[in-house]
């Protein structure tokens, strides 16, 4: 039964209006103003990006030797940053999936800015393994002479399509948000943006021929995002596993990886929805439930990930075959144990004490939990890729590791890039699903013929004892 | 009469002692009269398992039983020379002992066959030549795991389905340009 | 007409979670039939095949690990004087390595390889390693690359670069090699080397013509290790470590030929190894290496084997390259 737009049959449509407006105005005020305060952020993040460059015209230079890596440790901070950043690329999928699957309609604000940070961390995480490549003149070699038997090319051929389904999936929701874009803005900002509206608009008009191709088009994208981004991660994983290191050894490696992946996909979706929502004032559309449930989530995977945890140590610890000892000293007791423990702790195991408390179960909480998370996982990252290469293979001293201010420069100038496309995407492209978001709104004055505020899921017992 | 006997026994010992004597130099003539008979086995290929039995008997033809043969076979490599030790075997009861030899190489061979004669312990030797043909690869890498239908053309497959999928969904995308003619309600727009 | 995330024809269903979907099948009213799917499918197969697919459909084959052609700018397979391949081995007779302890020297075999191939320093391709014995002590274990049946190194390499010789064993083509190292993750062995930065590299080198059977001159950002010395085994000399041992304690042979020498002289390679308990690294981990070991401690050189130590290995080359940069490992 289709529901008429152009006529409510009678229902009071004001508040739907005024809202809708607000909704509008909302999304489109980011695109046609722009702050000193702004360009101040794009000018540090170009900085630091800048600085990066530097660096890796260094790398570029001398070679490898600049960095901490050697024989013995050979992959350090540029493979951690690597898994870390194609980790929080399943911030898209999340939604997508699991938000989807528990039909969750709080979901719609999120899913934008979720697919924005997909694909931005495709993008930065793949330029870090160019960055670690010894001759990244000879990259096309792995195109020209790819051998499918290798994990990094399964790699290869994982984030490309991945990356092409994220932006898909981008770019067709956001089409009548496009169209909206070029009929509010026509006339009224550059040439340039004009042209780009009208371009990515494609003509756009909401007809039901074009609303058919669009349904359609999404609900085949969402469904073939799941295994997509599930493959990414695992292939990633098998970069590790497929070796014959005592501590990456394990059948594990796949599972556990693509659940960390979302975990650190649902708290850099935390972080970045908490900046814009300050940025851009969204509060309205991305309330403190939507914080609070992905807080939930979040705990839940932590909950996933200290299960895991718990399968792979206590396997092997429990046999200490050879390499293992070694491995559980340097883990627990002593060279990465601060590193590990906390990652334990203030990685796992606080986010679930954060969602269960009630008095940090609120926007700031859920954003600190998410901050420990995000550092976290890049610390778990970055010491399973060392540790994993220190147990020694033949009877010599375990070689240590130590990144450089090269490395460390291109982290940052990572992180910054991230952050920069992200911030300019936030002022060329809608970031809220503008239809999307009114639909579900939309669905909830129908269903129970009453306003309620959008993002509102099944009520918890503590808001109706309100 | 005593010198009689002294007489008898000086001749006694001289006797003796140049029996011994004899002995002595002739021990080793008599000794090596083992026959050694090495059973010709023709034409072998390179990598067929031959048995070259070789029956040690003493010149009266008994059997010598519990002897050690060793087989030499020269061989070259890299500017090395020298006779390379390629098998043991020991005589049964009926004075043989038989090699079970796998040629390595094509060509003319002259193996040498050493053994120690019972009794005064001299090494001796003997010869066989064989011939060796052929030249079939011996050495194979051990093979992985062949499991039907796992392979290249498994990840091709389900890459194209993956593509293939993505690439209806951009036809969609251009569904919805060229629907673009049609009037409609512009989606939100429309609601003001 | 409202958007449903269902795909495909939709009930409707007024009640359900989500807003009313009213959607009639993609397939009806657009003229887009079902054939028109499945020759697009079939289209979109073969035009989105990605490059590396097209690449392998047009070069032979794509599981083969050993080629069949020198591929690399190596030279011909090494044959024994009937025509067969060799398959080449070395056998490493422990009771005679004593370290190079008896003449004080760092061991002798990492120095001639290291003279010979102009090493970069810190790479040990021969690394006599020292290790611990069940009751105490010490036993030194010369360590090549393994040259491994199933290689480790050559199933993971995207690109190719290190690969298996019809003689058996593993060579990298510095050529093509990016430097991502994810075969030095994989060896188990610690027998790849980096050039993490520009070797140092003396001036005769430069003269040297290069090869994957040859790594002179060393090339910044790729891999390098033991080859084996292919090309001198080919003509019948043995490698560099061989020469070099003064305890003849190395052997260099060929299984195809069952035939191995360590330079004074020669024997039957299998008869070395079942008759005198050889083993080898890592059994377990199922690489299948060609390089065996004959269990000892330098007895046969008069080593005791609560003896600890060797000297530190030298690259005396140095001092005739400019600029020499080096790491440590």
């Amino acid at each position: 039964m289709a529901v008429d737009r152009t006529s409510r049959g009678g229902r009071d449509v004001a508040p739907l209006n005024d809202w809708q407006a607000r909704l509008e105005e909302t999304a489109l005020t980011p695109v046609r103003q722009t702050g000193r305060r702004f360009w101040a952020v794009v000018a540090i993040l170009l900085a630091i990006i800048g600085w990066g460059v530097y660096a890796y015209s260094v790398q570029l230079r001398d070679g490898l030797v600049v960095t901490g890596m050697r024989d013995r440790i050979s992959w350090g901070l540029y493979i951690a940053t690597f898994v870390f950043f194609i980790g929080i690329s399943h911030a898209g999928t999340l939604i997508s999936a699991i938000l989807r699957v528990s039909h969750a309609r709080w979901r719609r604000s999120a899913l934008r800015m979720a697919e924005f940070v997909t694909v931005v961390a495709l993008i930065c995480g793949a330029s870090f393994v160019i960055i670690d490549l010894g001759r990244p003149d000879r990259l096309l070699n792995v195109f020209i002479y790819g051998r499918w038997q290798s994990p990094i090319i399964w790699d290869v051929l994982a984030i490309t399509t991945y990356l092409t389904a994220s932006i898909t999936y981008l770019f067709v929701p956001m089409i009548p948000d496009l169209g909206l874009f070029r009929d509010r803005l026509a006339g009224r900002s550059s040439r340039w943006r004009g042209w780009l509206y009208r371009t990515l608009a494609i003509g756009w008009n909401g007809n039901p021929a074009q609303w058919r191709s669009l349904a359609s088009a999404i609900g085949v994208l969402m469904i073939l995002i799941i295994p997509i981004a599930v493959s990414v991660h695992t292939v990633v994983s098998f970069i590790f596993a497929m070796t014959l290191r005592v501590p990456w050894d394990s059948a594990l490696f796949g599972a556990f990886f693509v659940a960390g992946a979302i975990f650190s996909g649902i708290a850099i979706l935390i972080i970045v929805m908490a900046i814009l929502r300050r940025a851009y004032h969204l509060e309205e559309y991305a309330t403190e439930k939507h914080f609070v449930y992905l807080g939930y989530l979040m705990a839940a995977f932590a909950a996933i990930m200290i299960y895991a945890n718990i399968s792979e140590l206590l396997v092997h610890g429990y046999k200490l075959q050879e390499g293992v000892e070694f491995h559980f000293r340097q883990l627990f007791l002593a060279e990465f144990a601060p590193l590990f423990w906390f990652y334990l702790l203030g990685g796992l195991c606080a986010p679930i004490v954060i969602a269960l408390v009630p008095a940090t179960r609120n926007v700031r909480g859920i954003v600190a939990a998410a901050i420990l998370v995000t550092l976290a996982m890049w610390i778990e990252r970055y010491f399973i890729v060392v540790t994993g290469l220190r147990v020694p293979l033949m009877p010599y001293e375990p070689a240590s590791y130590a990144p450089t201010w090269v490395e460390w420069s291109l982290l940052a100038a990572g992180l910054a890039a991230f952050a920069l496309l992200i911030a300019l995407f936030t002022k060329l492209f809608p970031m809220i699903a503008v239809w999307e978001v009114a639909e579900s709104r939309e669905a909830a004055v129908t269903d129970d013929g009453a306003t309620r505020p959008i993002g509102e899921g099944p009520r918890l017992a503590e808001e109706a004892s309100r | 009469m005593t010198t009689a006997v002294r007489r008898s026994a000086g001749t006694v010992a001289v006797a003796l002692a140049v029996w011994a004597l004899f002995v002595g130099i002739a021990g080793p003539a008599i000794a090596s009269h083992v026959e050694a008979t090495v059973t010709s086995v023709g034409e072998v290929s390179v990598g067929e398992t031959v048995a070259i039995p070789v029956a040690l008997h003493s010149r009266d033809g008994t059997p010598l039983a519990g002897t050690v043969v060793t087989f030499y076979l020269h061989m070259a490599f890299a500017g090395v020379e020298g006779d390379a030790e390629i098998g043991q075997a020991m005589t049964d009861e009926l004075g043989v002992a038989t090699l079970a030899y796998r040629p390595r190489l094509a060509g003319h061979h002259e193996l040498r066959l050493e053994y120690v004669a019972a009794g005064d312990g001299e090494i001796e030797s003997t010869s066989t030549i064989i011939e060796v043909t052929g030249g079939v690869r011996l050495v194979h890498s051990p093979a992985g795991v062949d499991v039907p239908g796992v392979g290249v053309e498994l990840l091709m497959a389900v890459l194209a389905t993956v593509w293939s999928i993505l690439f209806w969904v951009v036809l969609r995308i251009v569904a919805i340009a060229r629907a673009g003619g049609q009037a409609g309600d512009a989606g939100l727009e429309a609601r003001r | 007409m409202t958007h449903a995330d269902t795909d495909g024809p939709a009930e409707a269903n007024p009640g359900s979670d989500d807003p009313g979907s009213a959607l009639q099948p993609a397939t009806a009213g657009s003229g887009f039939g079902r054939r028109r799917f499945l020759r697009v499918l079939g289209l979109g197969a073969l035009s989105i095949v990605p490059l590396p697919v097209v690449s392998e459909l047009i070069r032979e084959g794509g599981v083969a690990d050993v080629q069949a052609e020198p591929a690399h700018g190596q030279g011909a397979p090494a044959r024994t004087r009937d025509g067969r391949v060799r398959q080449w081995t070395m056998i490493v007779d422990l009771r005679a390595c004593d370290g190079c302890q008896s003449i004080g020297q760092p061991p002798r075999c990492t120095a001639a390889c290291i003279e010979g191939h102009f090493a970069p320093e810190p790479m040990e391709w021969m690394q006599v390693f020292e290790a611990d014995l069940p009751g105490g002590g010490t036993q030194f274990i010369p360590t090549p690359c393994q040259q491994c049946q199933n290689p480790p190194c050559v199933n993971v390499c995207p690109v190719g670069a290190t690969f298996s010789t019809p003689e058996g064993t593993v060579l990298i083509d510095q050529e093509r090699c990016i430097g991502c190292r994810i075969c030095m993750a994989a060896c188990p062995y610690d027998r790849r080397f980096f050039n993490w930065g520009n070797a140092p590299v003396p001036p005769e080198a430069l003269l040297a013509d290069y090869s994957p059977e040859h790594q002179v001159p060393a090339k910044k950002g790729t891999v390098m290790k033991c080859d084996f010395c292919p090309d001198m085994a080919r003509t019948g000399t043995l490698p560099y470590c061989i020469q070099g041992c003064p305890q003849r304690a190395i052997y260099y042979g060929d299984l195809e030929e069952d035939i191995a020498t360590n330079g004074r002289e020669v024997v039957s390679a299998s008869r070395l190894l079942s008759e005198n308990g050889a083993y080898r690294l890592k059994e377990d981990l199922g690489t299948e290496p060609r390089v065996h070991y004959i269990p000892g401690h330098g007895e046969a050189a008069g080593r005791d084997a609560f003896s600890p130590g060797r000297e530190p290995t030298v690259w005396p080359w140095i001092e005739r390259a400019e600029g020499a940069v080096t790491w440590r490992r």
